[in-house]
């Protein structure tokens, strides 16, 4: 019975144990089933394998403070020098509108207005 | 939930540090699961640790199209699959068609919640999985691990529906192949 599409049928009966295939595909992959004792085998091997999985999925692994540490501090040195960098631009504005109001480049009344 | 994680995205892309904390302190089990289940237990915590770094420089993109957890995942499963690029001598040697030996995992009377926490039978898997490649081990994780559905987890991988439920389809044949393998090498 399996020969040339192993996956395929391997494929259908990951499925099937799955609980993925309705009307005439589980009717299909269960006809195989009852038919060949090794495709009873492998959907057995299936159901083990997915509770398994379901059952460390369940799990919840602790999560070492390290990371949350980590993951806080760099987004408080990143607020900073964003905070830090907005205020020396600031400055930096602040000091060229000063510098062209000084030369007279601009007339008072623009002052503030950008450059 | 959603709606307090969507206040506080806003507050965290507005430079609120303090709403990010809670971000992270809320959330940071689903990225650390995620990253163990996808890259193994050695570059987990690096993985997490990029995960937050990448969530707190987009968090202005966060639009809230989708609920926060899911966009978390979306950047979790990227920042682990690129790792795992980085990583290819250690990428996965999935199972090829040509070897593949029908496989048949040791039968056990027990009850498959009891036998599934059996210590060994955890560790196999989890060495299997490393096994699968990387995109359909994703897939697989976000399906059969974080019971998803195959519409989030198409939303998650950026692919379509179809092309989650082949990459689940294949990757559940691949790990059976190698928990086979695995137990015969016992």
């Amino acid at each position: 019975m399996i020969g040339s599409d192993r996956w395929d049928i391997l494929e259908r009966i990951g499925a099937y144990a799955a609980s993925e295939l309705s009307g005439a595909q589980a009717r299909e992959v269960e006809q195989l089933i009852l038919e060949d004792p090794e495709a009873l085998r492998l959907a057995e091997s299936y159901l083990r394998m997915l509770a398994l999985l379901g059952a460390i999925g369940d799990e919840s692994p602790e999560v070492p403070e390290a990371v949350i540490e980590y993951a806080i501090r760099r987004a408080y040195l990143s607020a900073f020098f964003r905070q830090a960098e907005d205020f020396f631009a600031g400055m930096g504005r602040a000091y060229l509108e000063a510098f062209v109001y000084y030369l007279g480049l601009r007339s008072p009344g623009s002052a503030g207005q950008g450059i | 939930m959603t709606f307090a994680d969507h206040n506080l995205a806003e507050k965290a892309a507005r430079g609120d540090v303090e709403a990010f904390a809670q971000l992270v302190r809320t959330h940071s089990g689903l990225v650390y699961r995620v990253a163990i289940r996808i890259t193994g237990v050695e570059d987990a915590q690096d993985a997490s640790q990029e995960v937050w770094i990448r969530v707190w420089r987009n968090i202005k993109r966060f639009r809230g199209d989708s609920t926060f957890s899911t966009w978390l995942y979306k950047i979790t499963v990227n920042t682990c699959l690129s790792i795992l690029r980085k990583e290819r001598a250690r990428e996965a040697r999935e199972v090829s068609d040509e070897l593949l030996q029908l496989p048949v995992l040791q039968g056990s009377e027990d009850d498959p919640e009891t036998a599934a926490l059996a210590g060994e039978r955890r560790k196999e898997l989890l060495r299997a999985l490393g096994r699968v490649r990387a995109e359909h081990r994703a897939a697989l994780v976000l399906r059969h691990m974080e019971g998803l559905s195959y519409a989030e987890v198409a939303q998650i991988l950026d692919v379509p529906d179809g092309t989650a439920k082949g990459w689940v389809s294949r990757g559940r044949a691949a790990l059976l192949v190698a928990l086979s393998a695995e137990e015969d090498s016992r």
